[in-house]
């Protein structure tokens, strides 16, 4: 799964660190989020699109 | 940041020094060269340099961001972990003092080998206490992969060891030994998550 988290976080100008305490997880996890080592769950991928008041099918896609 | 501090932090040095010193224990126990009892106490020290390997690599991910503190959980499995490894050091100054001075009665012997026991399964139940209390999903998958990498290493250790002691070609070994092969298979799991995944995990 690919996702556009790096450049959503860009456009507002936050850190790994900003999102991650947005989100209440590690630095860590956004990190291997964004970089697609790591799919988060269901209700860690609602959280996210939450936090960029986003749809997840906005933020999430299929790999083609 | 001087030169004393960045060796400090220097990920590659202390787990060279953690591997170094669990072969330099190992090789001493394994040659007869010091006894078993020995050999557990002095392996505190790779433990204790383990400990400090995954602060320095903890503090090496944090530096490349902003600084992050560690979660409950984690403050919580560190501090179980040092009352864990300060009653079994004070388990085995027991064991030692008291049966090499006198010769306890069966149940005084029963009690002194599982104490030592019962503080590197508390350990255990830490680690697992720290899998359920883990918030952070990516996290606690690092912890569990680590485990299982640990497991299995320790598994296929106990195996081949068994297999080669069984036709002779090396001696004996005492079963907590494969406890021991299992905190080291936790080192290789943290490197298997630092290949995989970037981080060394949480443990």
């Amino acid at each position: 799964m690919k996702n556009r988290l790096k450049v959503l976080r860009a456009e507002r100008d936050w850190s790994q660190q900003q999102l991650a305490d947005l989100l209440e997880v590690s630095r860590q996890s956004v990190n291997a989020i964004e970089t697609g080592r790591y799919d988060p769950s269901l209700p860690l991928a609602f959280r996210i699109a939450e936090v960029f008041e986003l749809g997840i099918e906005e933020i999430f896609q299929r790999e083609a | 940041m001087t030169n004393a501090n960045r060796l400090r932090a220097s990920v590659p040095l202390w787990a060279g020094l953690t591997f170094a010193s669990f072969g330099a224990v190992m090789g001493l126990a394994l040659s007869d060269a010091i006894d078993s009892t020995t050999a557990m106490i002095l392996l505190i020290v790779p433990a204790a340099l383990f400990f400090q390997t995954m602060r320095a690599a903890n503090r090496a991910a944090d530096n490349r961001g902003p600084c992050s503190a560690k979660g409950e959980a984690q403050q919580r499995y560190i501090k179980r972990v040092m009352v864990f490894s300060s009653a079994y050091l004070v388990a085995i100054a027991l064991q030692v003092s008291l049966l090499s001075d006198s010769d306890p009665s069966m149940a005084a012997r029963v009690a002194l080998a599982l104490l030592p026991a019962f503080a590197i399964i508390g350990v255990f139940w830490a680690i697992g206490r720290l899998i359920v209390e883990e918030q952070d999903e990516f996290l606690r998958m690092l912890i569990v992969r680590q485990a299982l990498i640990a497991t299995g290493f320790a598994l296929a250790a106990a195996t081949l060891w068994g297999f080669l002691e069984s036709t002779g070609v090396v001696v004996h070994l005492d079963a907590y030994w494969w406890a021991v092969a299992w905190f080291f298979g936790q080192f290789v799991g943290a490197l298997a998550n630092r290949i995989s995944y970037g981080t060394w995990g949480a443990l």
